[in-house]
């Protein structure tokens, strides 16, 4: 059965666009047939984070009200062959979507695909709701930061309410050397406070700029530590025991020059 | 395209200005409502209308969204074929450009 699996975090800008991308470059790159759905109605940014964007023509909205095929919609992302987009309508509004509406196409996606990766707008309303829906799992993508701390907490709660919980985290951005020093939240003091379970750590990374900027997420290729965070997620998720990693300030002269792309 | 080989073509392919390429045109594409892919259609659909009358140079029509002044305009760029061999059906209307009218 299709595993609907959606990425959250109350608040916004903490990196769940840029998860969800990777995450499905690189579960699809380990095989599994895999759908990345824009949940973000009117904010789409999946599609240019990813670098399909030149070639949307219908999207989730078109099929909604019937104007196409869900196969029309779906764009094959050429770099990996079991990876596809669904990209969302960008002049419409949250309201265009109920959430039985993404259940309908998620029933369907599902006949298609082994992974659909939803990425949930920021905030707890519509958009929200509607990214939830489907889920049969959820993700929360959270900061090492207070503000993000704290909402992930309010999202955990509602997930769990809504009866798709247990949610796991991921926590993002984290800087090591900031940690050590005592700076920044750890992994441990996160999963302490949140009293719920992790399925990874991606590290505060500059290659994830440059990857946005040309369209060409991290997992894809390359070596940085982000693009190897992201693959041991995908593999945890599909069953692996990977241990997980705290990354460490294991920066050399050589992954700066070779690391990622600029 | 390596570093090397960038480094050499002096072609400017920085991330930043590959990012200001890409929201260039997509900005273009969201503020007028028209999906990108949706261009590539409307190529094919006016190569079919407009290679029933003339010859054109099919590979290089070039179809694309601008916006300027706050009007978006749809600019089609069709490069004319000569050709010695008139269109069938191109018996009315009056062609343009550098291609022969056709022999009575
Ligand atoms: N591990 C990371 N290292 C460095 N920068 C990152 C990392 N993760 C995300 N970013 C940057 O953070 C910004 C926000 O990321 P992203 O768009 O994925 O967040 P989001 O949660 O989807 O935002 P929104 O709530 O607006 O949808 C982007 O500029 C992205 O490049
Ligand atoms: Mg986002």
């Amino acid at each position: 059965m299709a595993r609907i699996v959606t990425i959250t975090s109350g608040k916004g800008g903490v990196g769940k666009t840029t998860t969800t991308a990777n995450l499905g470059a690189a579960l699809a790159l380990q095989g599994h047939k895999t759908v990345v759905f824009d949940g973000d109605i009117g904010l789409r940014n999946l599609d240019i984070v990813m670098g399909l964007e030149s070639r949307i023509v219908y999207d989730a909205v078109d099929v909604i009200e019937g104007r196409c095929k869900l196969k029309q919609a779906l764009i094959r992302d050429k770099r990996a062959e079991k990876l596809s987009l669904l990209p969302t309508a960008q002049s419409r509004d949250k309201s265009a979507i109920s959430p039985q509406q993404m259940q309908q196409i998620c029933n369907e996606l599902a006949t298609e695909f082994d992974f659909v990766l939803i990425d949930s707008p920021a905030g707890i309303e519509q958009g929200f709701r509607n990214s939830l829906a489907p889920a049969t799992e959820v993700l929360v993508v959270v900061n090492p930061e207070v503000s993000s701390v704290r909402d992930a907490d309010r999202v955990i709660g509602l997930i769990e309410s809504s009866g798709k919980g247990p949610a796991k985290l991921v926590i993002n951005r984290l800087v090591p050397m900031r940690v050590k020093r005592q700076e920044m939240l750890s992994a441990d003091d996160i999963v302490e406070i949140l009293s719920t379970e992790i399925i990874g750590i991606v590290p505060e990374d500059e290659s994830i700029l440059a990857a946005s900027n040309r369209g060409q997420p991290v997992s894809f290729a390359g070596k940085s530590p982000a693009a190897e965070a992201y693959r041991d997620i995908a593999r945890r998720m599909t069953g692996e025991t990977v241990p997980i990693r705290v990354p460490q300030d294991g920066e050399t002269i050589w992954s700066r020059i070779f690391g990622g792309g600029r | 395209m390596s570093r090397w080989t960038k480094l050499f073509s002096g072609e400017s392919t920085s991330s930043a200005g590959s990012a200001k390429q890409r929201l260039q045109f997509v900005l273009v594409h969201d503020r007028n409502e028209i999906p990108p892919g949706m261009l590539e259609l409307i190529k094919d659909d006016v190569i079919a209308v407009i290679s029933r009358r003339i010859h054109i140079d099919r590979a290089n029509v070039e179809v694309h969204v601008t916006h300027e002044a706050s009007e978006g305009k749809l600019v089609v760029d069709i490069p004319l074929l000569l050709s010695e061999e008139p269109v069938s059906g191109r018996t009315t209307g009056r062609t343009t450009g550098r291609t022969q009218t056709p022999r009575a």
